[in-house]
């Protein structure tokens, strides 16, 4: 998946590294992260044109195939690891994008969309924390992408 | 038997500071009766013996059983800033059902602690087979029960003024539980 900031080519693999995001010009905010080709395409379809209020059907239907080919990366992130419960959720993450049907436009298209993304982050998130890292937080990366704004984060 | 090899673990909280989480031993008493003073009195309450008494603490020390009771402990700088408990039992209708305890130091919560420690105690869980996990948690600790169904919990119930503090104060109890992946499989008669 090439990454939407920077246009590179991200492994999706999991590294140790941490973070060391850096805001100057040019450097892509991913670099040096965990996972960062998860990271990159979880974002692109997070602040992704399909949930706007002036969406169409294109929008959706490219964030459609993001999302599977997101959730295919997940899923050979997730063989080398023994995190059951991480392949049951990326399990219903592709049941919910089966029964978003892109073809669809209705909100019941975009709520399973949610969910299966939503999932995704949850799996990501079980990847990064066998690792020892913090979950992935989109909105850590919002200002490079032209986000209207980011939902509230709140960690217990 | 409960595996344990993934411990000691490190991990890394939002402010990039580290904890070790590692199961608790007889050696912690000091560690765990300092963490528990630190608590409000609100996250007392659901103990069913008074934490404020060194006698107990030491005793749950002495008399450790993870079979039955597996504390994981969060440490930073050598002090215990958060606890994860999953309660078994060992036999009966309920063997299959996990119970979570997650309490966070005052100071340390809004990093992300609570929040691995969820994801350490379904790993736990799935690991010993467990059918589902269980938390009871005071409705006004909306921060813990945001961050239970984030991690696949779900709000089963409410009870209004169900359970009691310390002082009597009525709270309203919220029980969520989670499925584990294991049951899915699971054949039934």
């Amino acid at each position: 998946m090439n990454c939407p900031i920077c246009g590179g080519e991200h492994l999706p693999a999991g590294g140790r590294r941490g973070r060391t995001t850096s805001s100057g010009g040019g450097t892509c905010p991913y670099k040096g992260e965990a996972y960062i080709g998860l990271r990159a395409g979880h974002d692109q379809i997070y602040f992704g044109r399909w949930r706007r209020m002036d969406a169409t059907s294109i929008d959706l239907r490219r964030a459609c195939r993001q999302l599977e080919r997101l959730l295919h990366e997940i899923s050979a992130a997730l063989e080398t690891e023994d995190i059951p419960a991480a392949r049951s959720d990326l399990g219903k993450a592709f049941e919910a994008l089966q029964t978003a049907d892109p073809g669809e436009e209705g909100p019941e298209a975009l709520r399973y969309m949610d969910h299966a993304l939503s999932y995704a982050h949850r799996v990501i998130g079980d990847l990064l924390h066998e690792k020892g890292l913090p979950p992935h937080a989109p909105g850590d990366f919002a200002e490079w992408y032209d986000a209207g704004e980011v939902p509230f984060r709140e960690d217990w | 038997m409960i595996p344990l090899e993934r411990y000691p673990k490190e991990i890394t909280l939002r402010d990039d500071s580290k904890v070790v989480l590692r199961p608790m031993i007889p050696g912690d008493a000091d560690g765990l009766w300092n963490f528990l003073q630190q608590l409000p009195e609100i996250d007392k309450s659901h103990f069913h013996e008074d934490v404020d008494r060194r006698e107990v603490v030491e005793r749950w020390a002495k008399k450790l059983d993870y079979e039955t009771a597996l504390p994981i402990l969060a440490i930073r700088n050598d002090r215990i800033v958060g606890t994860a408990t999953l309660y078994r039992n060992k036999t009966g209708w309920k063997q299959r059902v996990g119970i979570v305890r997650i309490l966070i130091a005052p100071d340390q919560r809004h990093l992300g602690l609570g929040t691995a420690m969820i994801r350490e105690i379904r790993h736990l869980g799935e690991k010993v087979a467990l059918n589902y996990l269980l938390a009871e948690v005071i409705e006004e600790q909306q921060a813990a029960v945001r961050a239970l169904e984030r991690m696949g919990f779900e709000k089963m119930v409410v009870y209004r003024n169900f359970v009691n503090d310390r002082r009597g104060h009525l709270h309203n109890l919220v029980v969520l539980l989670h499925r584990m992946s294991g049951l899915e499989k699971e054949m039934f008669y």
